[in-house]
């Protein structure tokens, strides 16, 4: 008997490793295997010291790095402004629309990202309906245009992210056990109170995994700044694309990869130590 | 590379707007909205697969496997039909894949392989002066099989002593183009003549440059009255500074593979560094659309066949090249695809297919535009990198 026992709690004690083993080792062969090759070739210059080909592209393309985190910031706080409300809505106030909002918010997903963000070429065209608009209510930005500028960036980079910020923020909301409301109104909270001091911070954890989920990819996107944007809203993710298949400067490419790495790495660890992750699950 | 069978065959025809298409990335992914757009299907291979078995051919042995030949070209250069009448033909099979985008981007995918002496899958891959300059003196193709391509006689004589393939030994065109101004006169309200008025103040941000960095430094060089035939590199890279100080300033909508072309048909862009055939292709939509070649001159390039070393039917590339160097099969794939033809006698059996553009001046330039077409000159390794990096920094890649 006891020998059973002991096996059984062996069988168990592996089980977890058992269920990680997959997901470890597919991580293993094509996330850090590549990324230690990255890591070498970047870190490996012919000729000077290990840092010298990071230096050498933050000195050159420091510039870019510093836009791309600009722009998905400014997405980022877009989305957030546009997807909380939203969010809410759907939440709180939807009803039986509920889920069909749900639906609307995901069907963007049923075209790639590409053809969504090349729609917004033909939406935004200098002879398109919108800046039409714009133009006879003398809202246009100096440009006198909205296709390939920063407005056109950020609106798209702000766009194709978007449902990132509002699933993860709806689920924390639906998730609020509406007997809390209910306390704090009975507590004579006003709704402002009620909103501020109960479903705001129970919600943060929603904010915070939309904030990353926005953040992330915004900042290493090359696809909108490339079709909304002209050389000058370049950003990183464009030059390493550049740098990897057309000039061909694969170390110059790998350092900007690890450099891109590193900085969201570091404002990510910033972020979440700032609002804590313990609530994340 | 090996999903060549996933990929389409299609001529121009099926999707009017994606006629204009050729080159990169991003050109591509108009592609794909246009066809999107348009609610037209891409892939079309059971087209291929039917004609592979078509009536009137002799269904071979079912064990016996038929040879196939593997063909890379640029998107939308070629008809419909040309591929399975070849199949028909000659009683080879050919998978024709429109998967050269880019000559850099290609090279990078093929480079490997070839160093290590490997397969590519591919046994005719089409690619630009420039880069089948390289991929010859790299050792990366073989020698066209001259019994197998009796037609190569009738390559025109301005294209048989090119400096990067004496003889003409490893490599034959495709097609040429030419590269100048395309713009629309009515919407501009002036006719453009010289590569200079792309610099004028009034079209800050309408206007966009290519990033085949030959084409553009070559018009920019023509422009500042330099014959990029024979320019210093001292003097490509100061046209690249030009470029670089106009972009910094916003004076650029864009730097483009043809994807210059759905802009400029909506309006977007006032004037592009554009290709002739991209051009003839948007005035069937957009019959103002002009392309000129400058008062200062226009690049031409080749895009040319090559075999890789790699592939073991050279055989059969040699009889595909031979078949599209018939003038009745190479005025077959001109009038789907307007560009100039390396092949003669083109000219009568285009005037058979389409009257209209056997007279247009894309397709058959006047004399005195010919007189006007200037090549790049070729750059050493060293060269094209130092040049390379001073375009890309200069476009702001």
């Amino acid at each position: 008997m006891a020998g059973i026992a002991a096996g059984g709690s062996r069988r168990s004690a592996l089980a977890p490793y058992l269920l990680l083993a997959p997901g470890i080792l597919y991580l293993l062969a094509f996330y850090l295997v590549p990324a230690l090759s990255l890591a070498r070739t970047a870190l490996s210059p012919e000729t000077g010291p290990w840092y010298g080909g990071l230096q050498h592209a933050l000195s050159d393309y420091g510039m870019h790095l510093v836009r791309s985190f600009q722009y998905a910031l400014t997405a980022t706080v877009l989305a957030a402004l546009l997807g909380y409300p939203l969010a809410y809505a759907m939440a709180f106030r939807a009803g039986r629309l509920k889920n069909l909002l749900l639906g609307l918010v995901m069907l963007p997903f049923f075209t790639t990202f590409l053809v969504r963000t090349l729609a917004w070429k033909t939406l935004l065209a200098d002879e398109g309906l919108i800046v039409r608009a714009l133009g006879a209510l003398h809202l246009l930005p100096v440009e006198g245009r909205l296709l390939n500028t920063v407005w056109g960036v950020l609106g798209g980079l702000t766009y194709n992210f978007l449902p990132f910020m509002i699933l993860p923020i709806y689920v924390s909301l639906e998730k609020i056990d509406r007997r809390h409301l209910e306390a704090a109104q009975d507590l004579y909270g006003a709704p402002a109170s009620v909103f501020r001091k109960v479903v705001l911070p129970l919600s943060l954890p929603g904010l915070l995994a939309g904030s990353l989920l926005t953040f992330i990819p915004a900042a290493g996107d090359f696809v909108n700044a490339e079709l909304l944007g002209t050389p000058n809203q370049k950003m990183l993710g464009s030059v390493i694309y550049g740098q990897f298949l057309t000039v061909r400067d694969y170390p110059l490419a790998a350092s900007l990869s690890l450099l891109l790495m590193f900085f969201i790495l570091l404002l990510v660890l910033a972020y979440t130590r700032a609002l804590g992750t313990e609530d994340l699950a | 590379m090996g999903e060549h069978e996933l990929s389409p065959v299609r001529g121009p025809e099926s999707s009017p707007r994606s006629s204009v298409s050729r080159r990169r990335f991003l050109g591509r992914s108009a592609l794909l909205a246009g066809a999107v757009a348009f609610g037209d299907g891409i892939l079309d291979v059971a087209r291929r697969t039917a004609a592979a078995d078509g009536p009137g051919t002799p269904q071979p042995p079912p064990l016996e496997e038929k040879r196939t030949v593997r063909i890379s070209n640029w998107p939308l250069y070629i008809d419909a039909k040309t591929v399975q009448e070849f199949e028909v033909a000659t009683g080879f099979k050919a998978v024709y894949t429109e998967d050269v985008n880019d000559n850099n981007e290609f090279f990078a995918k093929i480079d490997e392989p070839l160093k290590r002496g490997q397969s590519i899958d591919r046994d005719l891959i089409v690619l630009t002066d420039w880069m089948a300059g390289r991929l010859i003196k790299l050792g990366y193709t073989q020698p066209i099989d001259a019994a197998k391509f009796p037609n190569k006689a009738n390559l025109v004589e301005a294209l048989r002593g090119v400096g990067f393939d004496p003889g003409r030994v490893h490599s034959v065109p495709w097609v040429s183009g030419m590269t100048g101004l395309g713009y629309n006169p009515k919407r501009l309200g002036r006719e453009l003549t010289s590569v200079n008025d792309i610099f004028a103040p009034e079209l800050k941000g309408k206007v966009t440059m290519l990033t085949e960095m030959r084409d553009t430094i070559g018009l920019v060089l023509l422009g500042e009255g330099a014959d990029p035939a024979k320019c210093t590199l001292a003097e490509a890279k100061a046209a690249a500074a030009k470029i670089k100080k106009y972009r910094e300033a916003g004076h650029f909508r864009g730097f483009t593979g043809n994807d210059y072309a759905a802009d400029l048909a909506a309006g977007n862009i006032a004037v592009a560094f554009a290709w002739s055939g991209d051009v003839q292709g948007l005035t069937k939509d957009n019959p103002d659309l002009r392309w000129v070649a400058p008062k200062e001159g226009a690049m031409l390039y080749s895009d040319n066949m090559l075999i890789p070393k790699t592939s073991d039917r050279g055989d059969l590339a040699a009889a595909f090249m031979n078949y599209v160097y018939e003038p009745a099969h190479a005025a077959q794939i001109i009038a789907a695809a307007p560009y100039l033809s390396p092949v003669k006698g083109v000219d009568a059996e285009l005037a058979k297919l389409d009257a209209g553009l056997a007279k247009s001046p894309l397709v058959n330039p006047p004399a005195e535009v010919r007189a006007r077409l200037h090549v790049f000159r070729w750059l050493e390794d060293a060269e094209d990198k130092e040049l390379n990096k001073a375009f890309q920094d200069a476009i702001g890649a």
